[in-house]
């Protein structure tokens, strides 16, 4: 128990001393968290608002142009800042950056709703949509559909109002006013009752903690690589400890790392958070938390052995930080993290399922998200501390093979 | 108190044994030399020493027990003092020592008391509290013999201890590593430095190629049957004379002759003059060590 407080000890005062290393287990994260949840702030709210403004010139005026005018704002996808009064005027303001989209609703507009181009032998103007070429050809899209579809309703209650006056139907009184679209309200499915879904910061804060865990590698190898160049391992052998305890000494102070790191990031999501604006994370209380608990555990787990085996595999920390760093950004992109794996083609959400760091993020997920109890997780924990027993027993044969 | 008896070593993949066929008898209470060229197998035969190997053919006994057994029962019996600086740059020089009395499983108090012992035996006291990355190359060097202190070893191994420092930690060092036999501690120290070996040590081997080619009493591998003799000159030795003793070229007009007996000096001697050679110095009688390594070892050059 001596040699390995003396190791715990040993590994304590090197890891407080290196700052760089420091620096990538707890403020990298931070920073990463915060920007991303911020960044991603509204690409994980179904419905959120898009900060794209439009304008329309209605150069119509009529009852029906105004009713389309309005069912596009009541979408609210789309902010609509400005009514220019002519073409020239909109392109003007697209040109100077004021918006990026301009709707024109041509003269005729009205009269001419219920009349297919060219069905009565006269030609029908087209709706014209003027687009800063910069902007994302997905969210042109996205507006046209909104328009295509607002115009549709207008044509199809129109249509209704007529006809039911046609043929005495009862009808609306004022159907351009109507609601539109009728809602589609999302929701998440969960365990055991229904919430709304996550927020960008119930997503970034796991995946950003399980990117920073598995960042161990950086001052892990340092000392490692140090202690292997510098001859300090064999001394250590000729004092008759096992490389065993070497790695077990390791293994407890990076754990404990693990998991202030946890404690930290958790904290960002519930308090710095929402200083920046965003939305504050919300965490299982209960079983959920020890559930919670198990999985940071089992990261740290993996997460150390790797890096142990990072370091056992690199002859030099300039290696290390290459292998390490360039590992953990692939695992990482394949894993989830920086992409949501649902976001990923079929194919890349299969080669997801072998990055560690996707299963870290499920058990997360699972524990956070779906209200997982413990044999939710297990096949996530399973995984995981196979991979840390697999790690270091390659860790361990490696330094044999290198010292024989 | 270490016998080595017919110890071989042959590393993964290479070519040729490292070691063969090795016998050394280390008395207790000495300073023992290993000198070697580069790749002779010293680092070897003291891995093997230190436990980090184990030899293929051969026995290795200490006090009589052999090696594995007799660290199994005394793991501080042996202590290695690499040549590298095997500690922690970014730890101070207390902190390095109470981690590696820790290592040794030494108790709080015994940490306490070793490691004071082992500051003021090297000389510490100053640095203490510095980090070992800001000493200079000398108190590196005493931090790393330090730190082999811990748990009073009966064998000390130390590898090229002195390299990289000033002539006063060099002198230094060699004093405190030739005390340290008084004290119960038996040393065996390899060098490439033949004056420190032939200063401080009383037994020394001499190893080439994997193989033991002299070991014995310093004074004893000194002293020489043959009347031997190294001269230098203002210019090349006349080739009948060179004949005639034997010469051997050692380089900067410096030559190694031998005489059937001692009076061939003196006609040597009115030789040179004859031919118009003048004598700028002359040594005979018993070759230094480094005479002696350079005849066994060839002057071949070594990687």
């Amino acid at each position: 128990m001596t040699r390995l407080s003396a190791l715990w000890i040993k590994e304590t005062q090197a890891l407080l001393r290196d700052r760089h290393g420091l620096a990538a287990l707890f403020v990298m994260p931070i920073i990463f968290i915060l920007v991303m949840t911020m960044a991603l702030h509204d690409a994980f709210m179904p419905g959120a608002a898009i900060d794209v403004a439009y304008a329309i010139v209605d150069l119509d005026d009529s009852p029906h142009s105004q009713s389309l005018a309005r069912r596009l704002a009541k979408t609210g996808s789309f902010r609509r800042i400005a009514d220019p009064a002519t073409t020239d005027a909109a392109r003007a303001d697209i040109r100077a950056g004021r918006y990026v989209l301009a709707l024109v609703l041509p003269k005729g507009f009205g009269e001419r709703l219920l009349t297919p181009a060219g069905a009565d032998g006269q030609a029908t103007e087209a709706l014209t949509l003027m687009v800063d070429p910069t902007l994302n050809p997905a969210l042109q899209l996205a507006f046209r559909n909104q328009t295509s579809a607002a115009l549709g309703m207008l044509r199809a209650d129109e249509l209704t109002h007529r006809a039911g006056k046609l043929f005495g139907l009862p009808t609306t009184a004022r159907p351009a006013e109507r609601d539109w679209p009728d809602e589609i309200v999302s929701t998440a499915v969960q365990n055991d009752r229904s919430i709304r879904p996550p927020s960008s910061v119930q997503q970034n804060v796991p995946a950003w903690l399980v990117f920073a865990m598995f960042f161990v590698v950086i001052p892990i190898s340092a000392i490692l690589i140090t202690e292997r160049q510098q001859g300090t391992l064999q001394r250590l052998a000729a004092m008759g400890l096992p490389f065993r305890l070497v790695l077990l000494g390791k293994l407890l102070p990076f754990f404990v790392v693990n998991q202030i790191q946890a404690v930290l990031m958790v904290a960002v999501g519930i308090w710095g958070v929402p200083l920046f604006g965003g939305e504050a994370l919300v965490m299982p209380s209960g079983a959920g938390l020890f559930h919670c608990w198990l999985v940071a555990a089992a990261v740290s787990l993996a997460a150390v052995a790797c890096a142990l085996l990072v370091a056992s595999l690199a002859q030099t920390t300039q290696q290390s930080t290459i292998i390490g760093g360039v590992g953990n950004i692939l695992m990482a992109a394949i894993g989830g993290i920086m992409v949501p794996k649902f976001m990923m083609p079929g194919a890349m959400q299969t080669l997801a399922e072998w990055s560690p760091m996707a299963w870290a993020l499920n058990g997360f997920h699972t524990v956070m998200l779906r209200h997982g109890d413990f044999v939710a997780i297990l096949p996530d924990l399973v995984k995981l501390l196979a991979c840390a027993a697999l790690a270091l027993a390659a860790a361990t044969w490696l330094n044999r093979r290198q010292t024989a | 108190m270490l016998k080595v008896d017919g110890v071989a070593y042959r590393y993964r993949d290479a070519a040729l044994p490292a070691l063969r066929d090795v016998s050394l008898n280390i008395p207790a209470g000495g300073v023992y030399g290993l000198l070697g060229p580069n790749g002779a197998g010293k680092t070897t035969l003291i891995s093997l020493l230190a436990g980090l190997l184990t030899a293929a053919d051969g026995s290795i006994l200490l006090n009589g027990r052999p090696l594995a057994e007799a660290r199994a029962a005394n793991p501080r019996a042996i202590a290695l003092v690499p040549q590298d600086y095997a500690f922690y740059p970014m730890l101070t020089v207390a902190e390095n020592l109470r981690f590696f009395a820790g290592v040794l499983g030494l108790h709080r108090r015994e940490i306490k008391t070793q490691c004071d012992a082992a500051i003021a035996f090297a000389r510490l006291e100053q640095v203490t509290g510095k980090r070992a990355e800001q000493l200079s190359g000398g108190l590196r060097r005493r931090l790393n013999l330090a730190i082999g202190l811990l748990g009073r070893p009966q064998l000390l191994l130390l590898d090229e201890p002195t390299v990289g420092v000033d002539p006063q930690s060099r002198s230094f060092l060699l004093e405190s590593i030739a005390a340290l036999p008084a004290e119960g501690t038996t040393v065996l120290y390899t060098s490439h430095y033949m004056e420190e070996v032939e200063a401080i040590c009383q037994r020394v081997a001499i190893l080439d190629q994997g193989r033991v080619l002299t070991e014995g009493a310093l004074d004893d591998l000194l002293t020489t049957a043959e009347s031997s003799a190294e001269i230098e000159l203002d210019q090349p030795l006349p080739p009948d004379l060179a004949e005639r003793y034997s010469a051997t070229d050692l380089g900067h007009f410096k030559f190694g002759l031998f005489f059937r007996s001692t009076v061939e000096v003196a006609c040597l001697l009115d030789e040179l003059a004859a031919a118009g050679c003048t004598v700028r110095q002359l040594h005979v009688g018993r070759q230094n060590l480094e005479q002696l390594f350079m005849r066994l070892t060839r002057r071949s050059l070594r990687d």
